[in-house]
């Protein structure tokens, strides 16, 4: 980074596009790190896998609670999935920035509050598509589960779930594409993930606006688009295998047909 | 008792500046569903195309816009874009003849992610009509232009409207990034209240409710929608 703010006071020598953007690039894969703090596209990387396990966790338990919840329990939880999808994530991110010092009563990095509101939002949005899923097993299963002897939750742990969570996988991985994407948001309340490391280059160079965005655009294009192909490739192995699993008992139905 | 809960209230005036804001982000809205909506219109018949290099141009588009932040993009148009045009138009864009500039390269920015959504659900709509609508209206002698324009798309729009209704609470919502690029939206505006009047609660509570009614009231247009389309006759097939 020196080397680029150096060579435009310099003057003398024009820095190229190549060269800035090379000097910047550690910068902006993973900040000051050695030395420093853990930043840029290594912090978004962090940032996104934080709170996609916790959205995860949260759609699960939410879905259930909307597929098993009646009553006023299931409006309340209608209404408040209802409050987070409405908002902008923006707005979230200042609620939680402001409000979760004041609610704990120690202060609150950054990186957590972002983190907490990613997660409710994505949480939110899970959680429709677990309902879903759900809801998409036939009674068959319900029937079948609840007569071999399993509880109402045994049902749902080791029958329905099972197979509402092969059906849910292609929501799960496009909500960790946006949650990546969405972790930009942070740049608002200043943790230097690759968005605001980006916006501190740009001012620090002052040269080659674009090609740094485009850069950066790069950059999350690579980790957006490789993350995609890779969950999408083990989703469908995952598949494959169970496909063989299927056509291993039918062969079994075959012995005793 | 009235001047305590006076005391607790934001003063009219910060309230103005919400409404302000809120108009501001209403209208952007307004302008992006409509750019995003003809766009995306262009880029779905680029999807559902013949043509090898249309398929690939469109395809590169929806992945390129799709896989990268709003925000980048927004900082793209605002820092970069101007950089790479010649002196005498920055000028003319920077001086705002038209727009503010801020509200300008928002738009813009805006326009483009949303169009890549909207085109995608028009494509699905446009899947969803039976080829037989295109092979009947072939016969009788339309263009392929006319069978897209006339035949096809209408039947699309009609079958696309609810996710297109999900994309146009989207827009709202992602308005709020424009602030980022110094656009004075609802967000931006309760931050600025915020800042003024350390009222946190009260300006971001307000904000907030705005947003809600904003999407409340296309949540409600949705439902209309929807239940007119149920009753409307000859759609029951």
């Amino acid at each position: 980074m020196g080397g680029a703010a150096a060579g435009v006071l310099a003057g003398a020598r024009r820095m190229t596009v190549i060269e800035t953007l090379w000097d910047s690039l550690p910068y902006l894969l993973w900040g000051a790190f050695p030395e420093g703090q853990l930043g840029g596209a290594a912090l978004t990387l962090l940032l996104s896998a934080g709170s996609g396990i916790a959205s995860a966790v949260l759609g699960l338990a939410w879905g259930i609670g909307l597929a098993t919840a009646t009553g006023a329990l299931r409006t309340a939880l209608t209404l408040v999935l209802g409050f987070f999808r409405a908002i902008p994530v923006l707005m979230l991110i200042f609620w939680t920035y402001f409000l979760l010092p004041f609610a704990l009563g120690v202060s609150v990095p950054g990186v957590l509050s972002v983190m907490c509101a990613l997660s409710l939002v994505g949480g939110a949005y899970l959680a429709h598509a677990v309902h879903a899923g759900i809801r998409g097993i036939g009674a068959g299963q319900w029937a079948a589960g609840l007569s071999l002897g399993l509880t109402r939750w045994g049902t749902l742990r080791h029958v329905v779930l099972p197979q509402a969570l092969r059906m849910m996988l292609p929501s799960f991985i496009n909500q960790w594409v946006t949650l990546v994407k969405d972790s930009s948001l942070a740049y608002i309340v200043g943790v230097s993930e690759l968005s605001f490391v980006a916006s501190q280059v740009n001012a620090r160079t002052m040269i080659y606006p674009a090609e740094i965005f485009m850069l950066v655009g790069a950059i999350y294009w690579l980790l957006c688009t490789g993350l995609d192909r890779l969950a999408n490739g083990l989703a469908q192995r995952a598949q494959r295998g169970n496909w063989q699993h299927k056509s291993f008992s039918r062969k079994g139905h075959g012995r005793f047909a | 008792m009235i001047d305590q809960l006076r005391e607790h209230l934001l003063a009219p005036r910060y309230i103005g500046w919400l409404l302000d804001g809120w108009l501001a982000t209403l209208w952007a809205s307004l302008l992006v569903a409509a750019g995003a909506t003809v766009l995306g219109v262009v880029i779905a018949a680029g999807r559902s195309s013949s043509r090898p290099a249309l398929l690939r141009l469109t395809g590169a588009y929806v992945s390129l816009f799709r896989n990268t932040p709003l925000l980048v993009q927004l900082f793209f148009w605002y820092f970069g874009a101007p950089s790479v045009l010649p002196e005498a138009a920055r000028e003319w864009l920077y001086a705002g003849h038209l727009l503010s500039f801020e509200f300008l390269s928002a738009l813009v920015g805006l326009t483009l992610y949303a169009a890549a959504y909207v085109g995608e659900d028009i494509r699905s709509g446009i899947r969803g009509v039976p080829v037989g609508q295109t092979l009947a209206a072939s016969a009788l002698g339309f263009t392929r232009v006319q069978v897209l324009a006339q035949v096809v798309l209408p039947q699309a729009l009609r079958i696309a409207l609810p996710p297109l209704l999900g994309q146009y609470m989207n827009i709202v919502k992602n308005t709020s990034l424009a602030m980022a690029v110094g656009l004075v939206e609802l967000s931006y505006a309760s931050r600025q209240v915020e800042a003024e009047t350390f009222k946190t609660f009260q300006a971001f509570g307000l904000a907030t409710a705005l947003y809600i009614v904003s999407i409340g009231a296309i949540e409600v247009l949705a439902a209309w929608a929807a239940r007119r389309q149920a009753f409307s006759p000859g759609r029951a097939a």
